[in-house]
């Protein structure tokens, strides 16, 4: 096992020094930068609510919206934001399974932000609609209209599936939570920390029946939660598969999809682990190894998107189709080009730097390059939705999609919001899953003997 | 203290009573909400007018005037609240008389249609007699007599015209003129003879800003008779129309269209249609419904007309007056344009048409006659009719008035109605007169310099009168009361020649008394209102064509202009197919429905071909001033392909600065190019590039099919050898179904069949849909961020070369697809399927997800990206049809297939016990349709039109290989090229 050939922390710590390291990033005097970078988060947060309020008050056309283009950034940053939320289900579920072992230090904060996530990605889809006054319609719920909502439009699979998916999520992240708020209470110094914590760690107490169940627990939420990985963008793909519009009407969407939601969900990953480890002195826990191990599921992903526009292009040939082959040709070459190069360029030919270990191993190099892939999935989606909408069947009805000021600040504030949950995460509460990593020491294993330095 | 002497206050305000109290008090509870509440009007006075109309609707097709407001006490017989009246009425527009049909709900007019009966409509109408139901609830039309500004009442203004009528009388009327458009009524005209015998000195100018004038003094210099034509294109097999839209912008069109239509509808292989040749300069409809078209520059055109003339004589046909024409100018025109048109002609002897527009020369004019005339046509496909009470406009009149005008002999001028501080060629001073009085429904650019102002009435607010096309006297009679307190024509002329202020139904019925036998009067009389006009004997006339006159007119206009060059080039004046000549500026219904050829909105541009624009330097949006002589104006570039080199096509109307908060400013005023009223193309113009864009509203953006099958187009002879070419055009898969698709067997399945081969692309359509069905206009900005709401719109399309383009026409609104893509993707089930196949939007459940719309292959949804009605104005609000819901923001909406009116079909079946039967519903696009181009009914029945339409081997649906199973489909279209000229 890689654990073996390559210690997963670095520094040799004790089950102490993680505890310590970890925990007193709760527990010491706020440090005077998070503040202000709180500061500068939440302004644009609230910058995200005054659009809203002014999208309330006017009504969708503040948007750049228009017929044909129904659908604009709202939407694009919907998909945007739900396939960054992909890494941190992948990281905690999937690699959980596979007993990827190096997943541990960065496990919590992806989770964290993959809930973060899903939070901006709910927004959109809530307030994209006319009447927003009217939006719970879209919950079967009883009422006295006797009225079920339409279970054949994939927008109401997407409301099954995005909700569940933030359900299982936050409960899959809180398990993970327990066993370190119970550490972070058993440290408080104050009864209102030790009141807070207490409450939050549910009475653990790291008994071995407590550490039995828990596990037990913690393994079904990421069988349960692995399926979603899966299911979450395949049915936000089928929002445009199954529709009749040409670039939108095809049946590859859903493992293309869900490849570019884990890429985009790594790049974002990556950053905030840069960041991070950085600000917190935390490279000995996240390290190197996690960073590389990160680059190379970008590369891999990479290459399936990369995959997935070329045959794209294919099968547009292929089917004979007039209209499918018009919509290609003009993505490439038509008023939209210039999105669709910022795409391949971003999400094709940036990755393809992992190749070389001395650029995947480069922070700097990385850094740039997840915000790239970041940028690139983005205009993956604007591809999609934008000029597959704005040059359909009928040439009369061909326009052109110019976002407003409203789209532009709308979605800036969203980032406002995402990052002002992510700082308050990384001020109260652990970022590293400590119970998890310790697990991974050489000491936990039974069969460790010595703390002499015999590898 | 007694009773009686107690005082009662209010406050100690008005003990004191402080003017500030007075104006609260005045305001708060007015004696008259009508003088007080200048801009809106009240509820109180909203419900006065609605007792006072529905009192005037009391007796069923009979209008009464009634004076008393009384709420009904005991219900009238036949009056049931909700239940729609239709009366009969008549439209005047210049000269010609539009028949209507007006539906009033409760004494309120909601929709116009044109009245089957009358000639000049025969049940169909035109965008701007659809938008007329808007212009009466204009919330910007004036409220108030104004004198130099300042509010007045009527009898202020009697009061004031009795004293000049004294002085004018005993002047004789020296120094008193009236200047008003053209018309065609019996009332007014026998009021001009009253004012005539009155004041024998005065002078009566009759003006037009776009005028037939040229069109009535040819066929006088060619006749020496006053005359009016009257086409019959339905006899007619050959066309040939030089510079003539007749189909949409001439006079009388409406009349020529059906007529048109009728000749070229195809019912089978065997069956012959018509064929148009046109010689044009601009686009017009007509242009893009030829089947040659030929670009000249209009001052070429008549060239073209003597060539042809001189062809036709050298086939051995005896064309008078064409002696002088040199035959050099056969030189300048293509000979197979003229061989071939000749010889066609020649063959179709007394059937066919050949027919030059308003912006050609009196000489052109009386030239065409003399060939039809040569050609038999003249009795068999033009009927002429003499001069009865028609008053035609004389650009010459209007520059002498002028002149009086400035050498200060003019001391009372009356207009009535019409705009020319606006629209006249020549500056009139009006200031410069000592009394001038406005007739005018809006304080204009006109009023403001008036002396006098009197708000006009609407014709549906008014009694009077008007012959129609083949001189057919019609009936204006009011739908409701003066909603501003306007004055009529009639009533301002009887006051103006009489002294009398007496009612407009008065006038009129005395009119009418010496016009009907004296016997049996009050019967006749109801029996006109009831139908509108009054059958009378044709007085047409078969004329003599005098050589002489046609030689002299030729003579002093000749027709060999100098074609236009780079440096000296050509404007074309057109009026505009929105706002006419300026009189519907702020008409956003009209403002907003496309140019049929431009598809551009709210505003008017230079249209130019793309080689003039390259010559120019010239892209689409470019400022350019173009000047001709000293005047010169500036505006944006619109590239059209297939307008004639060289030449720039204006549409006029545009530029207003006094018309209403719709209007004002929208598009730039091209009359002031002109230097005489009548002229239409201006020679030796220049253009520069101004600097500066500015950003044009086009509903379409994308003007070819990129080779897609959704116009399908042949000509006949192809078709004859391939009669399902339509179907044929495309291949694709047996269409299968993965679930058990419903089957539509029984009941009522609707469906509409559009006839592509005689859809003109008008747009009337649009703009009755816009009217029937409460769709709101969402102005420039929005237009330009494509959130127009039109729920059918007419696609354009052009084809083949570049250089010499041809245009295709298609109306395009909700197909009503079986399989509709849209109600599978709506997550609340807001757009669903009803038993009768028809595709239906439940707006109270609609959330605004809009994924219907992006679903939809066709992209005619429509979205409320604002709450457009939030800011709709009292008077707004009442010309919303009552049947149909008024949508709010966030709510998608689209073509009902007119849902309310097959509710309202069905409705009355039930109550007769019947079933509905083909024709019981006409759709409103369907009803406005002037070539009946529009088919709607029950597929399921055999015998009906829509029925036969879809066993017709020309129906097709467009992307019906995606399996929608369209309800609505389309006859494909036909040319009928000449095959020697192609």
């Amino acid at each position: 096992m890689a654990s073996q050939a390559e210690p997963l922390i670095l520094g040799h710590p004790t089950f102490r020094t993680i505890t310590d390291d970890v925990s007193q990033l709760t527990e010491r005097k706020t440090p005077l930068p998070w503040y202000f970078l709180f500061a500068m988060a939440v302004s644009l947060a609230l910058l995200l609510f005054g659009m809203l309020a002014y999208l309330f008050i006017e009504g969708v056309g503040v948007w750049g919206v228009n017929i044909p283009i129904a659908w604009g950034w709202a939407i694009i940053n919907f998909v945007f934001w739900v396939g960054i939320g992909h890494a941190g289900t992948l990281i905690s579920a999937i690699l959980f399974l596979l007993r990827q072992k190096w997943r541990t230090s960065i496990n919590r904060f992806a989770e964290a932000m993959t809930i973060f996530a899903v939070i901006c990605a709910l927004i959109f889809p809530s307030v994209h609609v006319g009447r927003i006054w009217l939006v719970y319609w879209l919950f079967p719920y009883p009422n006295q209209m006797a009225m079920w909502p339409n279970f054949r439009s994939p927008l109401e699979w997407d409301i099954f599936a995005v909700f569940t998916y933030f359900v299982v999520s936050a409960m899959f992240w809180f398990v993970g939570l327990v066993p370190d708020l119970a550490t972070l209470r058993d440290r408080a110094k104050n009864l209102r920390r030790k009141k807070i914590f207490g409450f939050l760690a549910l009475g653990w107490r790291g008994g071995n029946r407590q550490w039995k169940h828990y596990e037990l627990a913690y393994l079904l939420l990421a069988g349960l939660s692995t399926p979603l990985v899966l299911s979450v963008h395949s049915v936000v793909s089928t929002d445009f598969a199954t529709s009749q519009l040409p670039g939108w009407h095809t049946t590859i969407f859903p493992p293309y999809f869900v490849a570019g939601a884990v890429f985009s969900g790594f790049a974002m990953v990556t950053t905030l682990a840069i960041i991070v480890r950085r600000v917190f002195h935390i490279e000995h826990i996240i390290t190197l190894k996690h960073l590389e191990n990160m680059a190379k599921v970008m590369l891999a992903t990479s290459l399936m998107v990369g995959y997935a526009y070329s045959v794209e292009f294919f099968i547009a040939w292929y089917s004979g189709n007039m209209y499918e082959r018009f919509v290609f040709i003009n993505r490439a070459l038509g008023p939209y080009a210039w999105g669709y190069w910022t795409m391949i360029t971003c999400n094709v030919l940036v990755p393809q730097l992992f190749w070389f270990k001395k650029l995947r191993t480069s922070i700097p190099v990385l850094f740039i390059a997840t915000i790239f892939i970041n940028i690139g999935m983005w205009f993956e989606r604007f591809v999609i939705i934008v000029s597959s909408l704005s040059q359909d069947f009928l040439p009369s009805s061909w326009a052109y999609y110019r976002p407003t000021w409203g789209d532009i600040l709308t979605f800036i504030g969203s980032f406002g919001l995402f990052f002002s949950l992510f700082l308050l995460f990384v001020r109260f509460l652990p970022i590293v899953a400590m119970a998890e990593v310790k697990g991974v020491l050489p000491e936990a294993n039974p069969h460790y003997e010595n703390k002499g330095e015999h590898s | 203290m007694s009773l009686k002497n107690k005082q009662y206050w209010r406050s100690l305000d008005q003990l004191d009573g402080t003017a500030e109290f007075k104006r609260f008090l005045k305001a708060e509870f007015p004696e008259d909400a009508r003088e007080e509440n200048g801009d809106q009007v009240s509820r109180r006075q909203f419900l006065g007018l609605f007792g006072a109309s529905m009192a005037l609707a009391g007796l069923v097709n009979c209008r009464r005037p009634v004076e008393k407001i009384i709420p009904h006490v005991i219900q009238p017989e036949d009056r049931v609240p909700g239940v729609p009246v239709d009366y009969r009425t008549t439209m005047p527009f210049g000269n010609s008389a539009y028949g209507l049909t007006v539906r009033t709900y409760d004494g309120r007019p909601v929709k116009i249609e044109g009245s089957p009966a009358h000639p000049s409509t025969l049940g169909k109408s035109n965008a701007f007699m659809q938008a007329e139901i808007l212009n009466l609830y204009d919330p910007d039309r004036s409220k108030s007599v104004l004198f130099n500004g300042a509010e007045r009442t009527w009898d202020d203004f009697v009061v004031a015209w009795r004293e000049l009528y004294k002085e004018n009388l005993s002047a004789r009327g020296e120094g008193l003129a009236i200047l008003s458009p053209s018309f065609s009524s019996p009332t007014l005209s026998r009021l001009a003879k009253d004012f005539f015998r009155n004041f024998p000195r005065a002078r009566w100018i009759v003006y037009d800003a776009i005028t037939d004038e040229n069109i009535y003094k040819g066929v006088k210099a060619a006749t020496g008779r006053d005359l009016f034509p009257h086409y019959k294109f339905e006899n007619a097999q050959v066309v040939v129309a030089l510079d003539a839209d007749f189909l949409m912008l001439e006079s009388e069109s409406l009349n020529a269209a059906r007529g048109f239509a009728k000749a070229r509808t195809i019912n089978s292989v065997d069956d012959e249609i018509n064929r148009l040749y046109v010689i044009e300069s601009g686009w017009s409809v007509t242009g893009a419904m030829a089947d040659h078209r030929h670009v000249l520059p209009g001052s070429q055109i008549g060239a073209y007309a003597a060539a042809l003339a001189l062809e036709l004589k050298s086939f051995g046909l005896n064309v008078p007056g064409i002696d002088n024409i040199s035959p050099e100018i056969s030189q300048k025109i293509d000979k197979k344009w003229l061989t071939e048109v000749a010889k066609d002609l020649l063959i179709h002897l007394g059937e066919s048409i050949v027919i030059a527009g308003r912006t050609q020369s009196l000489a052109v004019h009386a030239l065409v006659l003399a060939i039809n005339s040569a050609l038999g046509n003249v009795g068999r496909t033009i009927d002429y009719r003499l001069k009865e009470d028609e008053f035609t406009p004389d650009a010459n009149e209007l520059a002498l008035l002028k002149s009086d005008i400035d050498n200060g002999l003019l001391k009372t001028l009356i207009i009535l109605g019409g705009n020319p501080v606006y629209d006249a060629a020549v500056t009139l001073n009006i200031k410069k007169v000592d009394c001038s009085i406005h007739l005018s429904d809006r304080v204009n650019e006109t009023s403001q310099l008036a002396t006098w102002h009197i708000p006009a009435a609407h014709f549906l607010e008014s009694w009077g009168d008007a012959r129609s096309i083949d001189g057919t006297p019609s009936i204006i009679q009011p739908m409701i009361e003066p909603l501003h307190g306007g004055k009529s024509d009639v009533e301002v002329l009887n006051l103006v020649a009489t002294g009398q202020d007496e009612r407009g139904y008065d006038i009129v019925r005395m009119t009418w008394q010496s016009m009907l036998p004296r016997r049996d009067f009050e019967n006749s009389w109801r029996k006109i209102l009831h139908d509108g006009m009054v059958q009378n004997e044709s007085r047409t006339i078969v004329p003599y064509i005098q050589s002489r006159g046609v030689q002299t007119a030729l003579d002093y206009y000749p027709v060999d202009a100098p074609s236009p060059t780079k440096e000296s080039l050509e404007v074309l004046l057109v009026p505009s197919t929105q706002v006419f000549d300026g009189r519907y500026a702020n008409n956003g219904w009209l403002l907003e429905n496309p140019d049929p050829l431009t598809k551009l909105t709210w505003d008017n541009a230079a249209l130019l071909s793309p080689q003039t624009a390259q010559e120019l330097g010239l892209k689409n949006n470019d400022l350019v001033t173009i000047k001709v002589t000293t005047k010169s104006i500036t505006l944006p570039v619109w590239i059209v392909p297939g307008i004639a080199n060289f030449v720039i096509a204006i549409p006029l109307g545009f530029g207003r600065s006094a018309a209403g908060r719709v209007g004002n400013n929208v598009g730039v005023n091209a009359f002031k190019l002109r230097s005489q009223a009548n002229s239409y193309i201006l020679g030796e113009a220049h253009a520069t590039k101004a600097t500066g864009t500015y950003q044009l509203a086009s509903t379409q953006d994308h003007g070819s099919m990129e080779g897609r099958p959704l116009v399908r187009e042949a000509s006949i002879e192809e078709y004859r050898q391939h009669p399902e070419f339509a179907q044929e055009m495309v291949e694709h898969p047996p269409l299968k179904s993965l679930w058990k698709e419903h089957k539509y067997e029984d009941g009522y399945q609707w469906g509409m069949v559009i006839d592509l081969n005689t859809c003109i692309g008008c747009g009337v359509c649009t703009v009755a849909c816009q009217s029937e069905n409460n769709i709101t206009i969402v102005g420039k900005e929005q237009v330009a961020n494509g959130r127009e709401m039109h729920w059918i719109r007419v696609d354009r399309y052009f084809e083949g070369d570049p250089a010499f383009p041809r245009v295709v026409h298609q109306p395009v609104a909700c197909q009503h697809c079986e399989m509709a893509p849209c109600e599978g993707v709506c997550p609340v089930a807001a757009t669903v399927h009803d038993a009768e196949g028809l595709n239906l939007m439940v707006y109270n459940r609609c959330v605004g997800t809009r994924y219907c719309s992006n679903n939809c292959p066709y992209k005619v949804r429509r979205f409320n990206f604002f709450n457009y009605i939030k800011d709709y104005a009292e008077t707004i609000k009442m010309v919303q049809n009552p049947n149909v819901t008024v949508r709010s923001r966030g709510v998608m909406e689209k073509c009902t297939f007119c849902l309310q009116r097959i509710n309202e079909a069905k409705f009355n079946a039930k109550q007769q016990d019947r079933e509905i039967q083909d024709g019981d519903i006409q759709t409103a696009c369907q009803q406005a349709c002037p070539t009946n181009a529009i088919k709607f009914g029950n597929i399921l029945d055999p015998g009906s039109e829509v029925a036969h339409a879809r066993q017709n081997n020309r129906n097709y649906g467009i992307l019906s290989e995606l399996n929608l199973k369209t309800r609505t489909s389309f006859l494909a279209k036909l040319r009928n090229p000449n095959s020697n000229l192609a």
